[in-house]
């Protein structure tokens, strides 16, 4: 009877499922084998007999697009890496039947599109400023983009097809809501899956934790990732545009007029004058720009511990020659934005220069920043910190660089040597300043803090700090009391020793290819909305997260509806970590 | 905005949905109110216009539902893949399975985007290379190399050469850049095998990678590899990761869980997803997708120290490069020139389209992919009037000819001929509405002199022929008299399926220093009291942003004609009046020209 009404179940997906599905799950069944899992059912044969496939909809490929703020992705899931990439520029936001930039002699005019604060503004899709910005125009670009994606990447036509969504999780609410009207209305996906991108990456790389530290465009963004959810979040205005300007800036600053005409300094001056196309400058960015190893360099060898040996040999022998190198190296840069076309040369070494500024500001104490601007190693630093102690254990062995500012050659390395740097002279201690200082750095006071309790008042401030470092300790060494919650958890878990504690970096195969990865899989996705539903109310029929019953979920899924919610239509569905209205 | 000017665009009725839909959070937003303005006129600087605006060219028509259907709004199928390069038509099951791009032998080159030929290395005198090279090199049909012909660049520059001059997608896959060979997602499937078999597992990282470390797709295909490990040995029931997963009917755990759900044993259930929780784990060697990074970059600035901005790709060489999966993840690396990849050519498509409304089709290709031409076509220029713009040249005036890429004189007033074709077999009753001035900061002002007419059917051309007498005298009549002058009102000129009328046009100045006096004044005349503190506060002397100096007309076009009712229900219950009124409306944007600056 069991078998019956199992049977019957699927019926009610039938149209969901095709042919190529149903073949799909053996190389799963396959690759238990090698697993040592034990024996597996090997599929059943009743699936295919009630497996109509359906030719109303397209054979069941989900599509995969992840948007940014400067291109989206597309692709099928399944596949390692997005099929196409759609940039934003000037050229998507022309009419159709628009050739001006096939016309001969076509120069871009760069410095009228730039007019009234918009450097840039066209190779972005959004900003997360919301004020003030059309969702009309988000939804067109959306919309275009996609179209382009589709018809020129993923070679689809235009039948209904499941699509999941790869968007960060604090994308403002409207911004989300344009982004899924424009989706729904224009290209009639039957429902639309959201993905967290920080998520998909630890995925992609195969962990279920980590810390995500995305050098986006925008901002830099610190996540950490525990278990799959996102725990803990930081931000910092530091990013690839950040990049971009203070190339700009940079370049201002060389250009022979300039100097000559002193207009070094109105480059810098509040409404920024600029001299040079986005085009170019993002251009010199991405190609020239380095970042300088840490000029920790000696410091950093003593520490050792946290580190790769290896890296650091090679560190201090490219010191060494690049010493002799330094002088010499000499780069040609042609500009030919500014009106007379203008070259010039800049060493080599000063090229470092905007991704200094840009990303560390070393010129300035660490307390002359405010929140939204910390420089990135040590928002790094403070995610790690303001993560719970097990969380940050784990997090800080998964360090995952992201991003595009993670093509800047040599920043990555940067910013992992200056974090274990600080850890390295601060621990974790919360508490910075000339005192804490003082104390660490005096032997005699230190001993007497980890010793006994001190005497006089000083004595009990150290007495304090000395827990605190017996707290960290303690935490690695003591011997676990017997938790029957712990025990259940690490049951069935493999025995093999987690990497823990240690600073690491590890390699992601990217927010798209996690996406894909976790489509494949048949992961749900916490927040799926329905076509039908979304039409209805719009973003504002979202529940929150809380009161979507994720049992009553499951149960609908095994039960009549299957996985056609929606046919119940009341089913509440919920945006996830993106939040409600 | 289009090289030709004067030029004319039409919007797509589909897209004033969306342009003009309530609870669009739109009164808030300053750019939608543009919209609103004037009653709702239509504004062809907005940023949105420039989405819902198409030449007529582009537009198709759907005859069931009377409607001008845009790229927007069509329901395409595809019907044919093929590769532009090699015009092989590729069966939609590779899309899938191979790519979306020419597995054969088209490559485009990777600086210039020109075809890339494959020729014989010897072809190409390079000592060095050819020392190097020691297999039986000097007998033609030796290695061969994809080489261009027009920027010259050679797949010798990133150290690729091919033993065969067929098939050079499939080789290409198995070389890196520098020669070296990796291993296909295919043979180390084999290879995976193999090592299973032979009970070897452990191992099994140091055979997959070699020495360059594990490409990104070996990475992704050892991930996907470890998370279906476990995900079959772990349960759907509480762990994080799989909490939701694994719906399919087709796996064992589900089964097992629906057998659980059904035998009553809730609490069955309950104690066996417990006793398995957690049961995933995460990813612990290189085999299972697990890769330390190499942060150390240090080569790589070394690299860009001495080569400098020529040896990297500018941004759109780059954007053109396909995703490169036969390298470990290459960051920054991927600026150099030694990275680039030949870049295969994209499939294309021939589609047919439908419309979204009726389904029925309105644009059906030759599927042959050698022919261009269309079986089915309804383009829209065969039923909507088509707009031609030309500047008036009276004869009697002075012999000033403007050229069509003059500038527009600021202030001075410009007689324009709209001259409207018919297409239809029916005569159509036209009228025309524009804003008097025209939306943006630079007002021009615009005076349709005559904004309704009709235009005879788009009759046969020998039926015209045959009733000749009857048409020349007219024709003498109206446009034969030199001294004729534009009078509002009337026609200029009118022919067969065709009718002129002018468009009076007043260009605006485009000093930003008269801006606010321009509408003030304005506002007095036509006694907008309510339009003048607005304006006057939101003065705008910002300098010139970019095509602000095109002067676009939008003019609403609203199209009317009388058709025999062929609906059946029609024809019998009024014969008499057998006839059906159609209409059809939308914004047009008549593009003049730019205006001139500095005076």
């Amino acid at each position: 009877m069991n078998e019956r009404m199992a049977g019957i179940q699927p019926s009610g997906m039938l149209p969901h499922r095709s042919v190529a599905n149903i073949k799909s799950p053996p190389p799963l069944g396959a690759g238990s084998g090698p697993g040592g899992s034990g024996p597996t059912t090997p599929t059943r044969p009743i699936i295919s007999t009630f497996a109509s496939p359906s030719s109303l909809r397209a054979e069941e490929d989900v599509i995969i697009v992840e948007f940014g703020t400067r291109k989206v992705q597309v692709g099928f899931a399944g596949d390692a890496a997005p099929r196409g990439t759609v940039w934003f520029g000037p050229e998507l936001q022309r009419r159709v039947g628009d050739f001006r930039e096939w016309q001969p002699g076509y120069v871009p005019d760069w410095r009228k599109s730039a007019l009234g604060g918009l450097w840039g503004a066209e190779y972005e899709l959004w900003c997360n400023e919301v004020r003030g910005q059309d969702m009309g125009l988000v939804r067109d670009r959306v919309e275009r983009a996609l179209r382009e994606a589709f018809t020129k990447y993923l070679l689809i036509d235009s039948r209904p097809r499941r699509m999941v969504c790869v968007l960060p999780s604090d994308l403002p609410i409207p911004l989300l809501s344009a982004v899924l009207d424009s989706v729904f209305t224009r290209f009639q996906p039957p429902t639309v899956s959201l993905l967290s991108p920080t998520v998909s990456l630890a995925v992609a790389a195969g962990v279920r934790s980590a810390l995500v530290v995305d050098l986006g465009w925008n901002e830099t963004v610190v996540t950490g990732v525990y278990e799959y959810r996102e725990v803990y979040r930081a931000r910092s205005i530091r990013g690839g545009r950040k990049l971009t300007e203070q190339t700009h800036d940079f370049l201002a600053r060389h250009i022979p007029q300039t100097e000559e005409k002193g207009k070094a300094e109105s480059a810098q001056s509040v409404p920024r004058e600029h001299v040079l196309s986005f085009e170019e400058c993002n251009g010199i960015a991405n190609r020239l720009v380095w970042c300088k190893p840490t000029s920790l360099g000696m410091s950093m060898a003593e520490l050792g511990e946290g580190l790769p040996t290896v890296q650091e040999h090679e560190e201090s022998d490219e010191e060494s020659e690049n010493a002799t190198r330094k002088t010499r190296a000499v780069v040609d840069i042609t500009l030919t934005s500014p009106q007379p076309a203008v070259s010039f040369q800049l060493p080599f070494e000063s090229l470092a220069e905007p991704c200094e500024t840009a990303f560390f500001d070393s010129r300035y104490s660490a307390c002359s920043f405010d929140d939204e601007e910390l420089p990135v190693h040590l928002l790094v630093y403070q995610s790690l910190l303001k993560l719970p102690l097990d969380v940050r254990s784990i997090c800080m062995s998964r360090i995952i660089f992201t991003g595009g500012g993670a093509n800047v050659l040599g920043l990555r390395q940067r910013i992992f040597d200056e974090v274990s740097h600080l850890v390295q002279t601060r621990g974790w201690d919360p508490v910075t300043g000339k005192g804490v200082d003082q104390l660490r750095s005096n032997p005699k006071l230190k001993k007497r803090g980890t010793g006994q309790a001190g005497n006089g008042p000083v004595g009990v401030q150290q007495q304090n700090g000395g827990e605190q470092d017996g707290v960290w300790h303690d935490a690695a060494n003591v011997t676990h009391e017997s938790d029957p919650i712990e025990e259940q958890l690490k049951k069935g878990t493999d025995k093999r020793p987690r990497v823990e504690g240690e600073l690491r970096a590890i390699e992601s195969v990217g927010t798209w290819s996690g996406a894909s990865l976790m489509t494949h899989l048949k992961i749900a996705a916490v927040a799926t909305i329905d076509r039908e539903l979304w039409l209805q109310h719009g973003v504002l029929g979202a529940c929150k997260p809380g009161d979507v019953d994720s049992k009553a979920h499951q149960r609908q899924s095994l039960g009549a509806g299957g996985l056609m919610r929606g046919a119940g239509g009341s089913s509440s569905w919920t945006l996830g970590v993106w939040g409600t209205m | 905005m289009s090289p030709i000017t004067p030029y004319t665009y039409f919007q797509c009725p589909c897209s004033d949905s969306a342009l003009f839909r309530p609870g669009d959070g739109s009164p808030s937003s300053p750019k939608n109110r543009d919209f609103g303005d004037e009653d709702g006129a239509f504004d062809p600087r907005a940023p949105r216009a420039n989405y819902s605006l198409y030449p007529l060219e582009y537009l198709l028509y759907c005859e069931d539902c009377h409607q001008i259907r845009c790229p927007r709004c069509i329901a395409e199928e595809i019907a044919t893949f093929y590769c532009p390069s090699c015009l092989f038509e590729v069966p939609s099951s590779n899309i899938k399975s191979e790519g979306n791009r020419c597995t054969r032998s088209c490559f485009q080159c990777p600086v210039c985007i020109a075809p890339l030929s494959v020729t014989s290395f010897e072809t190409q005198p390079d000592p060095n290379l050819l020392g190097a090279q020691d297999h039986s090199a000097a007998h033609h049909g030796g290695p061969y190399v994809l080489n261009c012909s027009y920027c010259n660049w050679s797949s010798t520059e990133t150290g690729v050469k091919f033993d065969k001059s067929n098939g050079i997608h499939g080789q290409l896959a198995k070389q890196r850049n520098g020669g070296t060979t990796r291993l296909t997602a295919k043979e180390r499937k084999e290879r995976r095998k193999e090592l299973v078999q032979s009970g070897g597992s452990a191992q099994g990282s140091d055979h997959i990678a070699d020495e360059h470390g594990i490409d990104m797709e070996t990475q992704f295909a050892n991930l996907k590899h470890f998370y279906q490990t476990q995900l079959s040995s772990s349960t759907s029931g509480g762990s994080g990761f799989s909490g939701l997963g694994e719906l399919g009917f087709s796996s064992p755990t589900s089964l097992s869980r629906i057998m659980s759900i059904y035998t009553g044993g809730g609490s069955l259930h309950d104690k066996k997803s417990k006793s398995r929780l957690g049961n995933m784990r995460e990813a612990l060697e290189e085999d299972e997708g697990l890769i330390v990074a190499n942060l150390d970059e240090s080569a790589a600035i070394e690299k860009l120290r001495s080569e400098g901005l020529e040896g990297t790709i500018d941004t759109e060489q780059l954007q053109n490069q396909p995703p490169n999966l036969g390298e470990p993840h290459l960051h920054g690396r991927t600026r150099f020139t030694s990275e680039l990849r030949p870049i295969p050519y994209l499939l294309r498509t021939k589609r047919s389209k439908r419309c979204p409304v009726c389904r029925h089709i309105i644009s059906k290709p030759e599927a042959k992919i050698q022919t261009t031409r269309f079986r089915i076509r309804l383009i829209a220029g065969n039923y909507v009037p088509s707009i031609t713009i030309r500047p008036l040249v009276l004869p009697g005036s002075s012999g000033f000819i403007q050229h069509p890429d003059a500038l527009l004189q600021p202030l001075r007033p410009i007689q324009y001929m709209l001259t409207f074709k018919n297409p239809i077999f029916e005569t159509v009753k036209i009228s025309l509405a524009t804003p008097s001035r025209t939306p943006g900061r630079f007002a021009s002002k615009v005076t349709v002199l005559c904004p309704q007419f009709e235009i005879d059917a788009n009759t046969d051309v020998w039926d015209e022929a045959l009733k000749d007498d009857n048409r020349r005298k007219r024709k003498g009549e109206e446009s034969g008299n030199p001294h004729q002058q534009p009078e509002v009102g009337k026609i200029w000129e009118r022919g067969r399926n065709w009718v002129s009328v002018i468009v009076e046009v007043v260009p605006a100045s485009l000093r930003v220093d008269l801006l606010e006096a321009a509408p003030d004044e304005e506002g007095d005349e036509e006694g907008e009291a309510s339009e003048k503190p607005k304006v006057k506060r939101e003065v705008d002397r910002g300098p010139l942003r970019e095509d602000e100096d095109l002067l676009e007309i939008p003019m609403f076009v609203r199209v009317e004609w009388e058709v025999d009712a062929v609906g059946e229900e029609l024809g019998s219950s009024r014969d008499k009046e057998a006839k059906e009124k159609r209409e059809l409306a939308y914004w047009c944007v008549l593009g003049l020209g730019r205006v001139a600056q500095g005076n």
